[in-house]
């Protein structure tokens, strides 16, 4: 539950968030105030969303990490210093996510996420996993989707990343329209026009609005096999410019699920150094996991291997401030949140908004 | 088989590259401290950035690489220190400096194999637009508000150029609005800001503040509004006399100007009576009245102080305070200073006061809801609200675009539009 306890905002808030109240207002900056998030990995996309959440004003963040730095993360990641070669990821990040925002409590949590207990979860409002295991987002989000804890989930890979929002089933929200005003019309025929006095065109209206989400679990159970997904294969999104391949929406989401498979299988991400093995066992999950939903390997064209390797910093930064701007949506409970995945690709550089789950 | 090489995420033709060619960063504010964090940790390592700002405390929430201990120090110059610290390899080049001052001429934008901006104004970017046709050098152009944000890659013989599409002029308006008829407060605003003017700052032949007996609307012939004009011109001493000099005669004495600005020129313009037949005529204000009326004390309620609106007593006490104070700080610069400068977006206490008041006194004066001082200061400090998610996403794109133009895809290139609220992400090729 959010803490309403301090409401009032000090001088040094006002100073330093002025030009975000001026956007969101001052009571999205409270509720933010009193929210406590998890962040799990700090890699990449980790940074940039602990530096987003931070600057954004919530009330604590706390940072887990059991991975320790190496030489390739310390080039990956804007807040590990160098020469933090052996410390955990974390704690190495600790200092220059404080400094960037000296009103928020940042800390750092070295243990493995797999071994924290349900309890260690439910001190916060918001959870954000990155760098995870399938299962293990798929247990979390349970666990957090019966206690009303918002949860986000986000990967990057090469020049691909998305980000998946489950805000529970009932997420409450506003939404600010302008005022519709009609300007008070005169008749004037004698001489000319006089200058009407207009309403105040910056009135607006707060609507109070509703969504529903669906866990992980049933996001990734879509079942591809039956008619109905397969017709929706046809559709295209609107985003795509002429000259676009005729990619299905669906297969954004292939991305995440050949990677997470690999996760899984491998323990770790595809990795540079071991390109050749990666690659050809990434393009063997990519025909076992199309073959497995009836649909032809086609659909993920055979160079996209070597586009998913690390973590490219712009896509980073990307899927971070997207991730970023959910997590203060739901926070702040103002604006219609996406429901409920989010794709990017870094080769074309679109981004596309897209629901899976039960209807 | 020739065995695909990585660095990082990228190919190794395109990471060398990266390594061995020079890029310009045009600011190092809200795009500028993203922009050049993504830059280096993608791996470019010869990079210049210029900006001619310091560092303000409204930065704070989205310029990253600043904290408050560098406050008032060169945006360009704390941003290199910072890189430095998490990317020492990188070899960067700081200048405290405008990017229009004719140092960095047609050469210098030769230098670079490709020029980013991260600019706040129409006057830098059609600068730096023409430097860079001139130079032959790709740029990328972007901009964010709030929620939107947008890259264009511009290439000469390519694509369009900034200059190519008409931008929409700064709104502005007519005279006899501001001095007879406001009927919107940013009328008001741009009056007081005017009156800021005239009183303490420059005085401005275009910015004046007294009734308009100029005005079109009080004759229907154009013959007759043009004797009024050269009358007014060729009037005697007394309305010939600057508002400046008028107020020095007084002695800057705050209830002199107020019961002329708010109750003489408001009772001059009701002789004006052709304005007032089909609107709401204008009430004269008295200092004496209003000092009989206690005013607000101290801050009620959660919100934000700014965000009070203090009532016509309270505006009054805040305008005479402010006239006081400006003064002061008129007379402490010494002879010859003549001239207090109007800085919208700074925090600058006395002048966003002055503003407030006045152009509250005159909003109750002309029947309209009086604002706070939180409002005054968006409209007349032109301030544009800025969060570091819309920042992160334009500069990521920025750079996707760059690494295209590197790989020779310039044709790849595209227009990303961005919307924070919906997370729509429109890219459209060039």
């Amino acid at each position: 539950m959010i803490e309403k306890e301090d409401s009032i905002i000090s001088e040094e808030e006002a100073a330093q968030y002025d030009r975000q109240i001026r956007l969101w207002g001052l009571d999205a900056q409270k509720r933010l105030r009193g929210s406590r998030v998890l962040l799990v990995g700090l890699r990449g996309l980790g940074a940039e969303v602990a530096k987003n959440l931070i600057l954004a004003g919530v009330k604590g963040l706390t940072m887990l990490d059991h991975e320790l730095v190496t030489e390739e993360s310390s080039r990956a990641q804007f807040l590990i210093p160098v020469n933090n070669q052996g410390q955990n990821r974390a704690q190495a990040s600790l200092e220059r996510a404080q400094y960037l925002n000296p009103m928020v409590e940042v800390k750092a949590d070295t243990d493995r996420v797999e071994t924290k207990p349900d309890e260690f979860f439910l001190q916060f409002e918001a959870v954000c996993l990155t760098g995870c295991s399938r299962d293990l987002m798929v247990r979390v989000d349970q666990l957090c989707f019966e206690h009303n804890i918002k949860v986000f989930c986000g990967d990057v890979f090469g020049y691909h990343g998305y980000m998946f929002s489950d805000l529970g089933q009932e997420h409450n929200y506003v939404e600010e329209k302008p005022k519709v005003v009609k300007p008070k019309t005169e008749e004037s025929n004698d001489g000319p026009e006089a200058k009407k006095t207009k309403i105040d065109s910056n009135e607006t209206t707060m609507i109070k609005k509703t969504a529903c989400f669906c866990s992980l679990k049933l996001a990734l159970e879509v079942d591809w096999t039956n008619e109905k997904a397969k017709s929706s294969l046809k559709h295209t999104p609107h985003f795509s410019t002429t000259q676009s391949i005729v990619f299905s929406p669906f297969v954004p989401l292939f991305f995440p699920t050949v990677l997470l498979k690999f996760r899984t299988d491998k323990g770790r991400d595809p990795h540079p150094e071991s390109f050749e093995a990666d690659a050809m066992l990434l393009r063997q999950i990519r025909d076992d996991v199309l073959e497995a939903m009836g649909l032809s390997s086609d659909l993920l064209p055979h160079d996209f291997v070597s586009y998913c390797f690390s973590e490219m910093a712009p896509v980073c930064a990307v899927v971070g401030g997207v991730l970023g701007q959910e997590v203060v949506k739901a926070l702040s409970q103002r604006d219609a949140p996406h429901k409920n995945f989010f794709f990017f690709d870094g080769m074309k550089g679109s981004g596309v908004v897209d629901y899976f789950g039960p209807k | 088989m020739v065995t695909l090489q990585l660095v990082g995420s990228l190919r190794k033709e395109l990471a060398d590259s990266l390594s061995t060619c020079r890029v310009l960063v045009v600011g190092a504010g809200g795009i500028g401290c993203e922009l050049l964090k993504n830059v280096v940790l993608t791996g470019f390592k010869n990079i210049e950035v210029i900006d001619l700002d310091i560092i303000d405390v409204s930065n704070l929430n989205r310029q990253f690489l600043f904290q408050k201990k560098h406050v008032g120090k060169s945006k360009a110059q704390v941003a290199k220190e910072t890189v430095l610290q998490f990317c020492p390899t990188a070899n960067i080049t700081a200048y405290h400096d405008s990017i229009m001052n004719p140092d960095y001429n047609v050469e210098f934008f030769r230098n670079f194999m490709l020029v980013m901006n991260a600019l706040d104004n129409r006057v830098a970017r059609n600068h730096v637009n023409r430097m860079c046709l001139a130079a032959d050098i790709p740029l990328i152009e972007s901009g964010t508000a709030g929620y939107l944000g947008q890259v264009t890659v511009i290439k000469k013989g390519l694509t369009e150029c900034y200059e190519c599409q008409p931008k929409p002029t700064q709104k502005t308006f007519p005279g006899c609005t501001i001095r007879n008829t406001p009927s919107e407060p940013i009328h008001c605003i741009v009056w007081a800001k005017y009156l800021f003017n005239q009183l303490f700052g420059e005085e401005d032949a275009d910015q004046e503040v007294s009734p308009d007996t100029a005005d079109p609307e009080l004759s229907w012939n154009p013959a007759d509004t043009e004797a009024r004009a050269t009358a007014s011109d060729q009037d005697g001493d007394i309305k010939r006399v600057s508002t400046k000099d008028w107020a020095r005669s007084t002695g800057y004495d705050p209830v002199k100007l107020f019961n002329k600005l708010f109750k003489d020129d408001i009772q001059y313009l009701l002789t004006m009576d052709k304005l007032w037949k089909k609107r709401k005529a204008p009430l004269p204000l008295d200092w004496l009245e209003h000092q009989k009326l206690t005013c607000p004390q101290g801050v009620t309620g959660t919100g934000l102080k700014d965000q009070q609106v203090l009532g016509v007593a309270g505006y009054c006490q805040l305008f005479s305070r402010s006239v006081e104070t400006l003064h002061f700080m008129l007379v402490d610069k010494g002879d010859g200073a003549e001239e207090l400068i109007w800085m919208g977006n700074c925090d600058d206490p006395p002048a966003m006061d002055f503003v407030t008041a006045a152009a509250n006194l005159r909003m109750y004066i002309f029947s309209m809801n009086m604002k706070s001082r939180f409002d005054i200061k968006s409209m007349a400090g032109n301030i544009i609200p800025a969060i570091a998610t819309t920042n992160a996403v334009i500069a990521g794109l920025i750079v996707l675009e760059a690494l295209k133009i590197l790989s020779g895809d310039v044709k790849q290139c595209r227009t990303g539009k961005f919307d924070s609220r919906n997370g729509e992400l429109f890219s459209k090729l060039m």
